[in-house]
């Protein structure tokens, strides 16, 4: 299902729908998986964003367009036109913020409306934060519209990879599918003339003195 | 090959390590059909000279800051014909490449200002399979492993350099009986010394069982992120 100006591939793709409210890291989720970056920077998202994410399979490459929509509502776009052949879907929320969480039905009903019997992930963001207001025994949702339900955290990549294997797992219905190493090709040869070098060496020297974004956290993962 | 094909549903709950991963999905029909296909890392005709735990990041130039590329493991891989070392990074659970590049007799790795665990380096980078320029800084649990980092990384760029010095001479004389030259030979010669880390041996133990049982593929995996996860710098 990409976009009409999208590139489409000859591998498996899925139309992945994401929703929930604004804030609860959407876009912060899916720009972790596209470029490996933490974005803190609040910046709503308009109507909806189209990005491809592909991951790699023991049954081979796979793609998931995501569809990240906008959460809050006067920026809601076409809202649940966006949804339309949606085969897939996650609804997120913040567990720092319970009014995010009981919104989660209202989401739950408008997707369900559009897209029936799709494999739906429920995700618990921002698990990181020390003062939650919706503990994990609290989320029962899942249990009553049977939605798989996990605690994530998009900044320190706590079970980042576990909705889209899931739901992977689903679509291909092999609950025995992991994601593999992607093949690693040999980069080729470059030349560097003099001027080239010296530029980097001096864009190297003024990066070196910048700060790194989680110089204080020395937990990895 | 389809060996996991007649299991049911079922399967993945006993599977499942944690309560955390319960299934409680509805059911829903597949919409695709897979078959196991085989997979290549790109790394069988290399050697890991060095595989260490780290995260990296890349400069926003337009920013002028650093940005989060990955968390993972940073492998220094050594072609066994060529004997060309490139630097190989991937994301830990997804697996995917966060940095592909060849380390260069051009390059220094270079003191992260205020962060003796962080070092920074230029390299052209094939990553997404396209090239860039990209300024690299890479953190690690502790200043010893940043600094074997650094150690590794450098005397690869000299050994490389003396390599291409050597491959210029015989070019050189070379280039007065043919144009053409053959560069292989001049740099199978010369040996990259070997870091041995402590876990390089049950790391290949990983690949040999790997090798033996390739439908135990997901075990071995598995296995491989446990023994990374006890690692120390993993803990929270």
């Amino acid at each position: 299902m990409a976009l009409p100006n999208q590139q489409t591939v000859n591998y498996p793709s899925f139309k992945l729908v994401i929703v929930g409210d604004g804030g609860t890291g959407k876009t912060t989720f899916v720009k972790r998986h596209l470029t490996g970056e933490f974005e803190k920077k609040y910046e709503p998202t308009i109507g909806v964003e189209v990005h491809p994410l592909d991951f790699f399979t023991n049954c081979g490459k796979i793609r998931f367009y995501c569809w990240d929509t906008a959460g809050q509502e006067k920026f809601g776009g076409l809202r649940d036109g966006y949804y339309i052949h949606g085969q897939c879907a996650i609804i997120m929320f913040d567990v720092t913020a319970r009014l995010t969480y009981k919104n989660v039905p209202t989401w739950h009903r408008d997707l369900c409306r559009v897209c029936e019997n799709i494999p739906i992930v429920l995700c618990g963001n921002k698990v990181d934060v020390k003062n939650r207001q919706v503990k994990a025994k609290q989320v029962t949702f899942h249990r009553k519209k049977n939605l798989q339900y996990y605690e994530i955290s998009a900044k320190s990549n706590y079970n980042f990879e576990k909705p889209f294997l899931y739901l992977a797992r689903k679509l291909a219905g092999d609950p025995a599918l992991h994601f593999v190493e992607s093949p690693a090709l040999a980069p080729p040869e470059v030349q560097i003339d003099m001027a080239a070098q010296q530029q980097h060496e001096a864009e190297l020297a003024a990066a070196a003195s910048q700060p790194l974004p989680d110089d204080d956290d020395d937990a990895f993962e | 090959m389809a060996l996991t094909e007649p299991e049911h549903e079922n399967r993945e709950e006993e599977e499942a390590p944690a309560a955390d991963d319960e299934d409680t999905g509805a059911q829903v029909a597949p919409i695709v059909r897979l078959e196991e296909v085989e997979v290549t890392t790109g790394e069988e005709n290399e050697e890991p000279i060095l595989d260490l735990k780290s995260k990296l990041y890349r400069f926003d130039k337009d920013g002028n800051q650093w940005k989060e590329r990955g968390a993972g493991t940073v492998k220094l891989l050594k072609h066994k014909e060529s004997g060309k070392v490139r630097l190989v990074m991937r994301q830990s659970k997804t697996l995917k490449i966060c940095a592909n590049h060849l380390v260069l007799p051009t390059m220094s790795v270079q003191e992260h200002a205020g962060n003796d665990k962080s070092c920074v380096w230029h390299a052209t980078d094939f990553a997404d399979g396209e090239l860039k320029d990209e300024l690299f800084c890479i953190r690690f649990a502790s200043v010893e492993n940043c600094r074997t980092f650094m150690e590794m990384f450098q005397e690869v760029a000299e050994s490389q350099q003396k390599k291409e010095e050597s491959k210029d001479a015989s070019a050189t004389a070379g280039l007065l009986e043919k144009l053409s030259v053959d560069d292989k030979k001049g740099k199978a010669e010369e040996e990259v010394p070997v870091v041995t880390k402590e876990d390089k041996d049950a790391k290949s133990d990983a690949v040999k069982a790997d090798e033996e049982k390739k439908d135990a593929k997901s075990d071995a995996v598995k296995a491989d992120e446990e023994k990374k996860d006890e690692e120390p710098g993993s803990s929270t």
